[in-house]
């Protein structure tokens, strides 16, 4: 089915006069090529160079990856180029950036139109905002061909939007035509985009951060997708992402962006293998891995810099593992040296001191885990300490559903449907769940932000569910909470130190005794004392979530909830948050419920995970059996769907993406909840809920748990096999691996 | 859509009930009840009973209010205390004009808020943008009974080009007529709300313009006009919609000091003097009216959304 559109649109590109799809020619000319590019705002702080002279070419078919921390330039720069900068407070963009013979920033504005979306296209992060609400999918699509070709007919148009979307996997491509974007999910919503950027075949695709906003198997349904697309449309793609492992998956060449520049450029391999600038190479350290437990993340000191002030020297040099105060760095510019083969390159006076930074950690980080306390000498049945601090017992959130004329709940949510858990004291319970899952409603239960609707959660013993007011508010000084966003939680009109100091002034603490606390709770949490006298405001993301740390830790909690406490941080700012809280926890014995739906950092912080799917534990037990020896296949298929920071092999791994999106918990699947998307579902599994039982010194909530453990991850190849009375859509990738791969 | 329609109807009746419901008690407020203030103190307790009677005052409260509301929706809302005119009947003569005038005043309203508010949004920082801020901060600042004062002091009795006192021409026998003589009332209602709509207007296109999907459109290659025609405009409408329905609502209630001003004979001047008569009859049925007429045009705004938004329809 999807071969025949592809087919289909492969002759319309001929037909339209526009380039044949050729085979992908990589030694031929770049289709796109930014030249020292400068991007620079006026801001009251002085003026931003968000984009210092920023140089990269991406060729005919390949794939290059930028990736980048925030604030690194990587996404304003191509804005600026395609001109959808638009602030007012835009101050100068200047450089070259050539598409083909063409100098876009040369150009007038409408001529610059013309081209984008025919030569150019773009694929934007959180694709749901990124329609119209107001206009028909079908028809934002059919403009994308319409205001290029004012000759196309309205209804072939329809044709061959209806193709593109059936192309890029959208089930019943006719039907959804007509539909609004808040009708599609956020993984449909980016297929739509993905459909609109390649419909006028462009030269260069590029992709901001298109995955970002989505659950990892959705993820790697759209890069999957990406790969086809560009191998349909021969264009360059150029994919910007914060993301290492997804750089790793999907790009031929990266370009690693600080700073407003490109620090080091590559083929993918080598940049993840033989880095030749720090940056890159301490990247790498304090990422977390699925595949390796490290004892301890190695994160880059400080901040990343500040572009009101960038220094003169190089803009890595105050957190340099490898310059170690050598003038030269601080002095001069480091310019990035082309390597031999003319793509390569490296802006650092010392580049091949710089893969000396990655061969070091593993020795290190592999020492210790057989020491720690999380030791593989423990199986399921011993880890049943005395009093756990947090004590989940069948625990139940349910939502009602409002609808029509009088509002009445006719259906109920079934946020978290029985769900039992313990925390011991200075242990670590991860939960992961893709979104959706009631991973955070169950959290905010614990300290009753929710109201359960059956069970019990026990903390230190006491009744969260039957507390009443008075002895709420003393569990809920025992069991403190930290949110994915530090801004939203901290009162941003006191000053850090008064946002501290507030849970100590509600127990009737003196002036004196307050100031003295927050001043230790400070050093602590690796803040400095006489900071805190600054609104929140002045802090960056990973200091304001460490002021929220501080927070939590005054009324000396035994328990900390921590809600995707490092979700909204960078990379190298994240390994600094794991760390401080992997330290705190062996100072004070706290107990960790650990919420998020990153894979890698659950693997880094946890000693036993919980893994949910539509309000139910799915699998549980100590992260080596989990991550080990998965035994669910949703598990399975997560971990599957995760990309690895490595490309070596990527070629050899079996990625193939669980099909379709979470069913609605409003009715979710009878029997077994994954059935719908499980690829090796039976006829027991619609009848019977596997109930969560022993296997393999974990537990799994699965018929064929025991039969799981040698299949291949996600199952037999297509990945189509859900059972017989599937409501969800197809997983409708695109015959991903198999079509285009065949015929190139 | 239906779900939505029919939930925002029974909320119409039901506030429409409760809104009769209020007008009608207010008489019971008043000091003395209403046939004592028609036969004045001096008046006889026979004579008294005889008008209760008439005045259909007789009864339980749940009596009279039914009967009351029964006739109202046959269209009866008793007869004036004063000229003892059917109410009704003198409502509608009032009703063309304060609708024409409210018709008037609302077209220009729109004629120059939109345009002021698109290009306030567009083109906040050039020399016609910030003209036109500075006509938004003083329509703002201006009582729309000293413009219209100003109005007929410069343009009727010293330039002498329009009439100083409007009557009511009706657009459908008169065109031009009515076009002259509404103009002034209508420009000094206008220039107020057009500011307040263009405000609104140009706060929400400026927000759509920061939109994820004005970037898409852009980056699809759609031209600037095109984006902000078809993409941006109407989903600025949206709060705009709102704001305008209010306005309109207020139209109708009757702007009575611009009726005053301009000695026009709609239906606020109406109402003003039934009060200072004690005219509580009158009062009752064009407060019902205006009521009914308000919570109408609240209705159909809820609709127009449903038709803009597919979020609300498809809900
Ligand atoms: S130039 Fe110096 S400071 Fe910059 S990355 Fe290289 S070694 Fe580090
Ligand atoms: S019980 Fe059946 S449907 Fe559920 S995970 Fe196991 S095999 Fe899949």
């Amino acid at each position: 089915m999807s071969g025949g559109a592809l087919d289909g649109a492969v002759r319309d590109g001929t037909a339209h006069g526009s380039a044949p799809p050729v085979a992908p020619d990589r030694a031929g000319r770049p289709v796109l090529s930014l030249r020292d590019l400068v991007v620079e705002f006026t801001t009251p702080a002085g003026v931003v160079r968000a984009v210092d002279g920023m140089s990269y070419d991406v060729l005919g078919g390949e794939t290059l990856g930028v990736v980048g921390e925030t604030g690194s330039g990587k996404s304003v720069s191509v804005l600026a180029a395609l001109g959808l900068l638009r602030t007012p407070n835009l101050r100068r963009v200047s450089g070259k950036a050539m598409l083909g013979d063409v100098d876009l920033l040369a150009l007038p504005e409408p001529d610059l139109r013309r081209r984008l979306g025919r030569d150019v296209a773009m694929i934007f992060q959180d694709a749901i905002s990124a329609l119209n609400p107001v206009q028909r999918v079908g028809h934002q699509i059919a403009e994308a061909l319409r205001v290029h070709d004012r000759a196309l007919s309205a209804d072939a148009a329809r044709t061959r939007v209806v193709e593109l979307l059936d192309m890029v996997g959208v089930p019943h491509p006719a039907t959804r035509y007509d539909q609004y974007p808040h009708q599609f999910s956020g993984g449909m919503c980016q297929r739509v985009m993905i459909a609109m950027a390649i419909a006028n075949r462009p030269k260069v695709l590029i992709a901001d951060e298109p995955t970002t906003a989505l659950d990892v198997s959705v993820q790697a349904q759209i890069l999957d997708l990406l790969r086809v697309a560009r191998q349909e449309t021969g264009a360059g793609v150029v994919l910007i992402t914060h993301d290492l492992g997804v750089v790793a998956e999907t790009a031929d060449r990266v370009s690693v962006t600080y700073g407003g520049r490109i620090v080091e450029a590559g083929d993918v391999t080598q940049i993840f293998t033989r880095p030749r600038h720090p940056y890159t190479a301490a990247l790498l350290g304090a990422l977390p891995r699925l595949d390796t437990a490290s004892d301890r993340l190695l994160p880059i000191p400080g901040q990343p810099p500040d572009p009101s002030d960038l220094p003169p020297g190089c803009a890595f040099a105050p957190r340099c593992p490898v310059s170690r105060g050598r003038a030269v760095c601080t002095e001069v510019r480091p310019e990035a040296v082309p390597d031999g083969s003319g793509t390569a390159g490296s802006a650092c006076h010392f580049p091949d001191e710089a893969a000396g930074l990655l061969t070091a950690r593993p020795e290190g980080a592999r020492a210790e885990p057989a020491g720690a306390p999380d030791g593989a000498g423990e199986p399921g049945s011993a880890r049943e300490p005395a009093a756990p601090v947090l004590d989940i017992r069948e625990a139940m959130v349910r939502f009602p559903v409002r609808s029509g004329v009088l509002a009445r709940p006719s259906a109920w949510v079934h946020a978290v449907d029985g769900v039992s858990l313990r925390v011991p004291a200075g242990r670590t319970l991860g939960l992961v769940g893709e979104s959706g899952c009631g991973k955070t409603t169950l959290a905010r239960l614990v300290l009753r932000l929710v109201e359960p609707t059956g069970g019990q959660i026990l903390v230190d013993g006491d009744d969260v569910g039957k507390a009443g007011r008075s002895q709420l508010r003393r569990i809920r000084r025992r069991a403190q909470m930290v949110f994915q966003d530090p801004y939203a939680s901290l009162n941003p009109r006191l000053t850090v130190g008064d946002n501290v100091a507030e849970p100590l002034r509600l127990q009737g603490l003196p002036y004196g005794q307050r100031r003295r606390q927050v001043a230790d709770l400070f050093t602590r949490v690796g803040l400095r004392p006489e900071h805190a006298d600054r609104l929140p405001a002045e802090f960056s993301g990973g200091q304001r979530q460490r002021v929220a740390i501080a927070r939590a830790l005054a009324s000396r909690p035994g328990l900390l909830i921590l809600d995707e406490p490092v979700s909204a941080l960078d990379v190298s700012v994240q390994a600094q948050v794991l760390n401080l809280l992997a330290d705190l926890q062996r100072e004070s014995a706290m107990a960790y419920l650990f919420v998020s739906h990153d894979l890698a950092v659950i693997r880094q912080v946890a000693d036993e995970v919980a893994v949910m799917y539509l309000g139910r534990i799915v699998e549980s037990g100590s992260v080596r059996r989990v991550y080990d020896d998965p035994r669910h296949p949703y598990t399975r298929a997560l971990l599957a769907s995760v990309p690895v920071p490595d490309p070596v092999g990527r070629a050899d791994r079996q990625r193939v993406p669980l099909g379709g999106d979470v069913p609605s918990p409003v009715d979710p699947p009878s029997g077994c909840r994954f059935r719908t998307r499980c690829p090796i579902a039976a006829a027991v599994c619609a009848e019977e809920e596997p109930p969560l039982r022993l296997v393999a010194g974990g537990h799994t909530a699965c018929h064929f748990a025991e039969r799981t453990a040698g299949m291949e991850p996600g199952g037999q190849a297509g990945g189509q096999g859900p059972a017989e009375q599937t409501a969800a859509p197809g997983p409708a990738e695109p015959a991903a691996g198999q079509g285009p791969e065949v015929r190139g | 859509m239906y779900g939505y329609l029919v939930r925002r109807l029974l909320q119409f009746a039901a506030v429409l009930l409760l809104g009769s419901i209020a007008v009608w008690g207010f008489t019971f407020a008043l000091p003395g009840d209403p046939a004592t203030v028609l036969l004045g103190p001096d008046a006889s307790e026979a004579e008294l009973e005889a008008t209760r009677e008439r005045l259909g005052l007789g009864g339980s409260i749940v009596e009279q209010y039914v009967s009351w509301i029964g006739h109202a929706v046959a269209g009866d809302l008793g007869d004036s205390y004063y000229s003892g005119q059917p109410v009704v009947g003198e409502l509608l003569d009032r009703i063309p004009a304060t609708v024409q005038l409210a018709g008037f005043a609302m077209a220009l309203t729109l004629l120059i808020g939109v345009p002021v508010g698109i290009v306030v949004a567009l083109r906040p920082y050039a020399v016609v943008g910030r003209v036109l801020q500075g006509y938004l901060t003083a329509g703002l600042a201006v009582p729309a009974f000293w413009l219209g004062l100003l109005l007929i002091i410069v343009l009727a009795v010293q330039l002498r080009w329009l009439p100083a006192s409007s009557d009511f021409v009706p657009l459908w026998q008169d065109p031009g007529g009515a076009l002259t003589a509404t103009i002034l009332p209508a420009t000094a209602i206008a220039v107020h709300t057009s500011s307040v709509t263009a405000r609104f207007l140009a706060t929400s296109l400026g927000e759509v313009m920061g939109k994820d999907y004005i970037r898409t459109a852009r980056a699809k290659g759609v031209p600037e006009r095109d984006v902000i025609r078809r993409h941006a405009l109407r989903n600025a409408s949206l709060p705009t919609v709102t704001i305008v329905g209010l306005q309109l609502g207020g139209f109708l209630g009757g702007t009575v000091v611009i009726e005053a001003v301009f000695n026009y004979p709609g239906l606020g001047r109406l109402l003003y003097t039934a009060i200072g008569e004690r005219d509580y009859a009158l009062v009752q049925g064009g407060v019902l009216f205006v009521v009914a007429a308000f919570l109408l045009l609240n209705l159909l705004v809820d609709v127009f959304y449903a038709v803009l938004d597919p979020r609300i329809r498809l809900t």
